[in-house]
């Protein structure tokens, strides 16, 4: 009998290979390297790992699955085509990747025909829906990077709302708010400072 | 403002995110330039960010990474002439050998490779293990065979050899018993032993006994028919010692049913020969 399990050894030798292989993992100076020379595994890669994270701050700002759909694909071809823009110096990929993708987002609630297209929507659909409305309309602004801001004391929550996931600049907060820029400042980096304590 | 206040500020977080302005980045790129400690407080926000980021994540619709990988991949081979261009350029000004997870790949590659090539010869030297012990083993029964066979020509041959010692001894009388008219071809031999007056036999020519039957020796005493002796037909020609007879006038061997009978059966009668 021992003589029959010895060439099954070596298949369990190469199946851990295999697996080790298949579970590679690339440093992020590897990732990015390797990613400027176009590199379509390592994009591959990159999808998988961090395709939740991004999508899980472009829904809570677009709030509507069809748009963030199209701003995860727009955000991880700019990703593709623009690496080489990466500076390193200036902080790690995944800040690099977060920020192109809330700007794409920010970028798309802003555009006219995105805001025409859900104005339009209320109108047709508060027409005595009722409690419907409430229920059509999935709730994707509590979720992902947004669930953190059910921790923070309401002032602070309208002003990262608006900051973060609206895209609002500071002036144009105080302005809405009725408040002094300096005190929008500060509220803002407390409330920042506050966020921070709340994650892991 | 000192260098902990500065990191403290919330600065580190407001930039991050990207919701400083101009002027504020500027400054903190700056800082970080100029403090180790500004990049160190910066890395560990940007860390924790990510993994919360990852933690609270939200799974996109599956068809969009095979969407997005597609038009990667049309992306990839437009621009594919890029990549060669760059490379050469690069490895001519880094002479020193980079571990890159290519090699890694490379590294994996021929280690498979490898291990399929041993697992192969695995297999043929098994596979030749097996032939030769299945050899081995026929050899060693080939060789018991012989040895049993050895064993049975070695005992007839003591049988042989006790039969010619017997014919060798003065003191031992030879009654030589022919076939009777029906079984002219037959024939057998009696030594008989003049100091014991042991019987033994020697059969020289008999027919195998038929399922059933057994031969039986008789000595005959005075005209009287005597039991000499019931003739085991396995044990080799030379029977001995059958039984002990102090006077015959002659000896005579019939077929009988097995175990013998206690008076000869007429017509059954093979050899006869007078002392």
């Amino acid at each position: 009998m021992r003589d029959s399990s010895f060439p099954e050894t070596n298949f369990a030798i190469l199946s851990k290979i295999i697996s080790l292989v298949a579970n590679i993992t690339y440093s992020e100076g590897e990732l990015v390297s390797l990613l400027q020379s176009r590199d379509t595994l390592a994009f591959n890669y990159l999808y998988d790992h961090y395709a939740t994270a991004l999508y899980g701050v472009i829904l809570p700002i677009v709030n509507e699955a069809e748009g963030a759909n199209d701003v995860l694909q727009e955000v991880f071809l700019n990703i593709w085509r623009r690496i080489e823009t990466y500076d390193p110096s200036k902080g790690r990929l995944f800040t690099w990747m977060l920020n192109i993708a809330r700007n794409a987002s920010i970028d798309l609630l802003r555009s006219k025909s995105f805001q025409n297209s859900r104005k339009n929507q209320p109108l047709s659909e508060t027409v005595d829906w009722g409690n419907n409305y409430h229920v059509s309309q999935p709730d994707t602004a509590t979720i992902g990077l947004h669930k953190l801001l059910e921790k923070l004391k309401e002032d602070q929550r309208v002003l990262i709302d608006l900051a973060y996931f609206k895209g609002y600049t500071h002036e144009e907060i105080a302005e809405i708010e009725g408040l002094p820029l300096g005190t929008v400042k500060t509220r803002i980096r407390n409330a920042l400072i506050q966020l921070r304590n709340f994650m892991k | 403002m000192n260098i902990q206040e500065y990191i403290s500020s919330g600065i580190i977080e407001t930039y991050v995110l990207g919701l400083a302005s101009a002027e504020e980045a500027e400054e903190f790129e700056r800082m970080c330039g100029a403090h180790a400690e500004v990049r160190n407080a910066r890395d560990l926000f940007e860390q924790q960010l990510e993994r919360n980021a990852i933690a609270v994540g939200v799974q996109p619709p599956r068809k969009l990474k095979s969407l997005i990988l597609s038009e990667v991949e049309i992306d990839a081979q437009k621009h594919a002439p890029r990549k060669s261009i760059i490379e050469p350029e690069k490895t001519e000004r880094i002479p020193v050998i980079r571990i890159t997870p290519a090699f890694w790949k490379y590294a994996a590659a021929a280690s498979i490779i490898l291990l399929v090539a041993s697992t192969i010869l695995n297999f043929y030297f098994f596979n030749q293990y097996k032939k030769t012990n299945e050899l081995y083993s026929q050899l060693l029964s080939s060789n018991n065979r012989l040895a049993r066979e050895f064993k049975i020509m070695q005992a007839k041959a003591d049988n042989y050899a006790a039969a010619m010692d017997m014919t060798n001894d003065s003191n031992m009388a030879v009654v030589k018993l022919p076939g009777v008219p029906e079984h002219s071809a037959n024939r057998a031999t009696v030594y008989w032993d003049k100091r014991s007056k042991d019987v033994y036999l020697f059969v020289n020519n008999l027919p195998a006994p038929p399922a059933g039957k057994q031969y039986q020796l008789w000595a005959i005493v005075n005209g009287q028919p005597v039991d000499a002796g019931m003739i085991n037909w396995e044990s080799g020609n030379m029977k001995a010692p059958i039984k002990n007879i102090t006077f015959a006038n002659a000896f005579a061997i019939t077929l009988e049913k097995e175990g013998g009978s206690s008076t000869p059966t007429p017509n059954a009668m093979y050899v006869f020969g007078n002392t």
